[in-house]
């Protein structure tokens, strides 16, 4: 089941930086990249191309870890367990431009078609932003 | 062959990447296949990475159950640019006057690390590159 995050955690997820994903990969290993991430109604919602790795993994297992870290206080961070919920097409690269514009102030520089956008549930929230658990 | 010298299985790219004193995100899996992900120091000299961790942790008991793992690297500055580094453990050292994690500590805070908490036992995680891939190969 969903959970809500804590407003310590609501405060942590408006900052800017990529988050980290990791899904696993068809032998068992885990995938790790980079992604723009943003946290919206409840959900985390992140996007990327129907042809990446990352996005086959999620579904066969939908099962995701993302790592929030703030690249200058390294001790400030939260992991989030979840799963993909739900993904649909990003018609215009609307998705990804609103995200270019959390991260860059611009529009997104890059075609902007074939994109899909992905919405995560948070289903168990660790680190150090909540305190040790 | 004899006499040609080994590449290095990390690109001088990923090796300067690997020199700022940024974090590693190591993923490990837990026993029911849910991935887990943490920050750590580390270091990378001798063709090894290295990195140091309370035994009560989660993720070294993983690492010694699996041996594999997915390491990443990422310049805050320059987000493109990361790695994704593959690599096996490939020895377990105790570190009980915990010098390693004071040589972790003064590289990344320029001080001596924490006193350990009470009944706290460090070890040393060696861990050897088997593959780079991501925008830094």
């Amino acid at each position: 089941m969903a959970v809500e995050l804590s407003s310590k955690m609501q405060e942590f997820v408006k900052e800017v930086f990529p988050a980290f994903i990791g899904t696993s990969r068809k032998d068992g290993s885990v995938e790790q990249v980079p992604v723009w991430f943003e946290f919206a109604d409840g959900s985390f919602w992140i996007n990327g191309g129907t042809n990446r790795g990352w996005f086959k993994h999620l579904q066969r297992d939908p099962r995701i870890t993302l790592l929030l870290v703030d690249p200058k206080q390294m001790f400030r961070w939260a992991q989030v367990q979840g799963r993909m919920v739900n993904w649909a097409e990003d018609p215009g690269g609307e998705h990804i431009n609103h995200l270019s514009h959390r991260y860059f102030g611009r529009d997104y520089q890059n075609p902007r078609t074939g994109r899909i956008k992905i919405e995560i549930e948070p289903l168990r929230v660790t680190g150090s932003i909540d305190g040790w658990g | 062959m004899a006499g040609v010298k080994p590449q290095p299985v990390l690109s001088p790219q990923v090796q300067r990447l690997a020199a700022l004193r940024i974090l590693m995100v190591v993923a490990t899996k837990r026993a029911d296949g849910s991935v887990l992900l943490n920050p750590v120091w580390f270091e990378l000299a001798d063709g090894y990475i290295w990195v140091n961790s309370n035994t009560r942790r989660s993720w070294p008991k993983h690492l010694q159950r699996d041996k594999d793992m997915t390491l990443l690297l990422m310049d805050p500055e320059e987000p493109d640019r990361y790695a994704q580094i593959r690599g096996r453990l490939a020895e377990v050292i105790p570190d009980p006057r915990h010098e390693f994690i004071d040589r972790l500590a003064r590289r990344y805070t320029g001080k001596q690390f924490r006193e350990l908490e009470p009944g706290e036992e460090r070890i040393t995680l060696k861990i050897e590159p088997l593959a780079a891939t991501g925008d830094l190969i």
